[in-house]
């Protein structure tokens, strides 16, 4: 064996050898090979599906998805959204006398007395 | 974790060389840089076969630097494998202006890497007594095996940088610059890793000779 030198840039035959023989691999490499490759044909097979078939097998769910949200999109704006139709003169009109229509037609801020009065007046 | 730069000259490394090859050198890794460039070429092209001849000229290249990080032949074959198809993830981002095998081997450490931070593995096994010493005399085989084991087992008492730089250097034969590249530390800073892995390595195999004697 060689003389040891500090950063020596030559690599040492003999220490190389031993440790290849230490570090190498028992078993045949055609198989480490042979493994290698059949995981790379499986990683390629994976990353080649075609789209036209994603796309295909998404196709009914999405349909079937998309006419649900129409449904329900229809469903919700006919009930929430749009208010009940009622008529000013409907709102306005007194059920007894002219208390109500006198208290939200007035000019003025009403009288505690008219306010009242409207109340019993609908009773 | 290794860092993303990459290191000088090419790398072809010795992939399927055997216990006793010598590491690469000059104008044979220069040439198999360029036949690299035109596999991964290939390769990126949709060439099967063409990634498969980089798998077998690196295979037992980054098959031993995975296990000099993760001691245990198994995990080791699982992160050179995990290396390997992520370098084919990667394999558009590589620079074919540089050497495809400092690249590579920093895929493969960093795969052995995370795998040993994952499975927290340890570095190697410990030393059946009965091998160190006394018993009947063993054939070659067993004292190969023998050193082999001890080696392993001294690898597993050096960091994990020192141990990658080590076998990185002696090994593979990447140099300093590309050792540099592929652990992401100052070149400066491998030559001293190198040396002081080395004495510890040399001074095992003495004894060990020493005792075999």
């Amino acid at each position: 064996m060689k003389d040891t030198q500090p950063f020596d840039h030559r690599p040492d035959p003999e220490l190389g050898a031993a440790l290849r023989a230490a570090l190498e691999p028992k078993d045949d490499q055609k198989a480490f090979v042979a493994r290698v490759m059949a995981q790379y044909e499986r990683a390629l097979d994976r990353s080649t599906v075609p789209t036209l078939d994603v796309l295909a097998s998404w196709f009914r769910p999405g349909i079937a998805a998309a006419v649900a949200a129409l449904i329900v999109g229809f469903l919700f704006g006919r009930t929430v959204l749009t208010p009940a139709p009622a008529s000013i003169e409907a709102a306005m009109a007194p059920l007894e006398g002219p208390g109500l229509a006198a208290l939200v037609t007035a000019q003025d801020p009403p009288d505690a007395s008219v306010v009242f009065a409207s109340l019993v007046d609908q009773r | 974790m290794f860092a993303e730069r990459e290191g000088g000259a090419g790398g072809l490394g010795g992939g399927a060389g055997g216990a006793g090859a010598q590491p690469p050198t000059g104008a044979a890794r220069m040439g198999s840089s360029e036949e690299d460039k035109g596999l991964v070429a290939k390769s990126l092209a949709g060439d099967r076969d063409a990634f498969g001849v980089l798998v077998e000229r690196y295979a037992q290249q980054a098959r031993r630097v995975a296990r000099a990080v993760l001691g245990d032949p198994d995990d080791a074959d699982d992160a050179a494998q995990d290396g390997f198809l992520s370098a084919l993830v990667k394999l558009a981002q590589y620079d074919t202006r540089r050497p495809f095998g400092p690249w590579l081997m920093r895929i493969v450490a960093n795969a052995a890497t995370d795998r040993r931070r994952r499975r927290n593995v340890r570095q190697a096994e410990p030393l059946d007594p009965a091998l160190v010493g006394g018993g009947p005399r063993p054939d070659a085989v067993a004292i190969r095996n023998e050193l082999g084991a001890r080696l392993q087992t001294a690898l597993g008492e050096l960091s994990e940088r020192r141990r990658m730089a080590v076998v990185l250097f002696d090994v593979e034969g990447y140099s300093h610059a590309e050792i540099a590249g592929i652990l992401g530390i100052p070149e400066g800073t491998v030559r001293s890793e190198v040396f002081h892995a080395r004495r510890r390595l040399r001074t095992l195999l003495a004894d060990w000779k020493e005792q075999a004697r």
